[in-house]
């Protein structure tokens, strides 16, 4: 008798499992939407659905894995396509640049995110456009598709508008300048009543391209004020916390705190943004502004493969010049012909104006047009 | 004095109270008897508050989200970041069976394992399956997510997928089924099996009829504890089983969502956001589903009067 009790549990408990992994739907069509991105969305779908060029809808399942900085972009956009197509489920995994890049020249992923092109250098004994050609059997473009401002976010009193430049930034972050009253900052912000606060920088404790094109800007445009290379991990001082949403919070705790952190988590958290200087006035972080630092870099590939050079220490008028790009990678020819009509599908929709005002929407800016028009380009000729 | 009533019973101290001075304990002791009561409520106190503090907070952050019908009914597809609704049934599927798997593959190899341990295994040979089972217990979740992941995915070129988290999960769980069924067949009386030969029975149909049945609420017990612990670990997970919004359960082919792997996918979201309140949400589910497993163990061991 015990034995049957036994077994009738261990029954039951398979069978409530089973009967839980019968059902369940994956339509969420009747959802609320909160804050500014969910309407904004809505209205620019419907707005520009003329414009939006013809996709065909293929069916199937896209896996792809990379940049934790693109993910909330890349998310918008895949509700937005699924709206149009709903068979291709298309999943992102945010496991961060490298490992994306890693997980995509293994095959594990049919393309990748990065926010840094594939290097043509060697690392760890790795050539990572070597790799990509032996696992594409055709080269691997770098598709620049989502572009991320980095603000310089401050939790400060009284102080609404806030201007910083490249060498007192280093200073701050290295620890140089300790208050907020301090001469160098006092000189760019003339007529702002600033407290005496004793300046708290965050950084990012864990691997980051955030860190690495925040550090690039700060050696490019600060010449010697930064005494570090750029890198994923911080090299100067303050106190690091994990991942952007840590930083965030951190600065929104922290009076007299500063910190670098993407667009989006400035603005989620309500926290103060320094406009920077970049040697021709003081630039406000606008989707315009950074659309006009991305439009001074440099093409840095061949063709199709449209790897961008950042021009850090642009002086050009009103363009902001703190961001990152981050590229979709992918086999340029792919022995899957299915497999590549789908990725095309997806990234026509992602690199259409459609998806890229939506993107603006939730933090991030839309492709310069030169750009944009080369990317569209580019997806259309792969094969 | 200190020394006469040291290490007596205390039933023996009251028996006979006038050969002993009572005027109460003298001021050391009753010094070094309240300053033991107090470390010990302190310490008692002190692991007790992170855990009811934890599940405070995840009841607390949580606690709506699961009470909503679409929670279990539906998937995330299609939910970004910033919008509300949406269910984990997706990732609550991927758990469920993917911890049914994994129990389907370990179960039999442990028990038998177990079985082997204590009514074959004699010498050398039986140490050294026993040595091993101890090793493969201190073996982290990681390396055996990387183990698998280098025999399947790198060497034989296979795409990640549902059943190689299985197969890693696998290798945690064979490990506490042998340790647990060996502890319950150990239990077993010897006369069983005696009266059993007596009758002319052979060992195999002993070990079959008599010793496994007495044992299987305990075996039973230990199966889903160690499902417990199984199904809530991480580590291979994040290495071999790519998250997906959708609802998937083929374990074949394509990603899968586990309860783990969807925490993980929002856990950089800002608070703000609705997906922030989805991740306490699925830390609680997934919380409740080992609860319940584990209330399950203790009633199926309620049953183990072995």
């Amino acid at each position: 008798m015990k034995n049957t009790r036994g077994a009738r549990f261990a029954a039951l408990a398979a069978i409530g499992g089973l009967a839980l992994a019968g059902c369940g739907s994956d339509n969420n069509t009747a959802t609320t939407t909160t804050g500014t991105a969910g309407s904004a969305s809505s209205s620019s779908a419907a707005g520009s659905s003329e414009s939006a060029p013809a996709t065909d809808c293929p069916s199937g399942t896209l896996n792809a894995e990379g940049s934790s900085a693109q993910k909330n972009a890349f998310e918008e956009v895949v509700t937005a396509y699924n709206e149009k197509c709903a068979d291709l489920t298309i999943n992102y995994n945010p496991t961060g640049s490298g490992t994306g890049i890693k997980q995509f020249n293994a095959g594990q992923v049919d393309f990748a995110g990065s926010d840094s092109a594939l290097k043509t250098e060697e690392k760890d004994g790795v050539i990572e456009v070597d790799a990509a050609q032996k696992r594409c059997e055709s080269p691997a473009w770098n598709l620049p598709m989502v572009i991320g401002p980095i603000a310089v976010a401050y939790n400060l009193d009284g102080v609404d508008k806030l201007v910083l430049d490249a060498p007192t930034l280093a200073a701050i972050f290295q620890g140089e300048i300790t208050t907020w009253n301090d001469p160098k900052i006092a000189a760019l912000n003339s007529g702002v009543t600033l407290p005496d606060t004793a300046i708290k920088p965050f950084f990012r404790s864990d691997e980051s391209g955030t860190t690495e094109n925040f550090t690039k800007y700060l050696k490019a445009a600060g010449g010697d004020a930064w005494a570090g290379e750029p890198a994923k991990s911080w090299t100067g001082k303050g106190e690091g916390k994990e991942k952007s949403s840590g930083v965030a919070d951190a600065v929104k705790a922290t009076a007299g705190g500063i910190t670098y952190v993407e667009l989006s988590y400035a603005k989620d958290n309500a926290l103060g943004m320094a406009q920077i200087d970049n040697g021709s006035g003081a630039v406000e972080l606008t989707s315009d502004s950074i659309g006009k630092f991305i439009a001074t870099a440099a093409a840095d590939g061949e063709g199709n493969d449209l790897r961008l050079k950042l021009d850090y220490a642009t002086k050009e008028a009103g363009a902001y010049p703190i961001g990152l790009v981050t590229y979709e990678i992918v086999c340029s020819v792919n022995k899957d012909a299915a497999k590549q009509n789908e990725i095309k599908s997806f990234l026509t929709f992602f690199a259409s104006s459609e998806a890229q005002s939506l993107i603006e929407e939730i933090g991030y800016a839309p492709l310069p047009a030169e750009v944009q028009t080369k990317v569209a380009a580019a997806v259309a000729a792969l094969s | 004095m200190t020394a006469i009533t040291n290490g007596l019973p205390r039933d023996r101290m009251l028996s006979e109270p006038r050969d002993l001075d009572l005027r109460g304990k003298s001021g050391s002791r009753a010094l070094k008897n309240s300053v033991a009561t107090a470390v010990m409520w302190a310490a008692f106190a002190i692991a007790v508050i992170p855990l009811v503090w934890i599940l405070l907070t995840v009841a607390v952050k949580g606690g709506h989200l699961i009470l909503d019908s679409t929670w279990w009914t539906n998937s995330q597809q299609g939910i970004t970041a910033r919008r509300e609704g949406g269910g984990a049934v997706h990732a609550i599927q991927g758990t469920l069976i993917q911890g049914l798997v994994t129990a389907l593959i370990s179960v039999p190899i442990g028990v038998l394992t177990a079985v082997y341990l204590v009514e074959y295994g004699r010498g050398r040979f039986a140490r050294i399956v026993s040595f091993m089972v101890d090793i493969l217990t201190g073996v982290p979740s990681i390396v055996a997510g990387l183990f698998i992941y280098a025999v399947f995915i790198t060497t034989f070129g296979f795409t990640r997928a549902g059943i190689f988290v299985c197969l890693s999960l696998t290798l945690l769980m064979i490990p506490v089924v042998v340790r647990s069924t060996e502890e319950m067949l150990k239990l077993v009386p010897n006369e069983l099996r005696e009266a059993a030969y007596a009758l002319g029975v052979p060992k195999w149909k002993t070990i079959f009829s008599v010793v496994l049945p007495t044992a299987f609420s305990g075996i039973i017990t230990g199966v889903l504890l160690g499902l417990a612990r199984v199904m809530g670990e991480t580590a291979p997970l994040l290495i071999l089983g790519p998250y997906t919004k959708a609802i998937a359960t083929d374990l074949f082919g394509g990603n899968m969502a586990t309860l783990p792997t969807m925490i993980n996918q929002d856990r950089d979201q800002a608070v703000t956001l609705p997906a922030y309140d989805r991740i306490w949400a699925a830390a609680l589910t997934l919380i409740l589903l080992i609860l319940l497993l584990n209330l399950l163990g203790r009633l199926a061991g309620r049953f183990s009067k072995v």
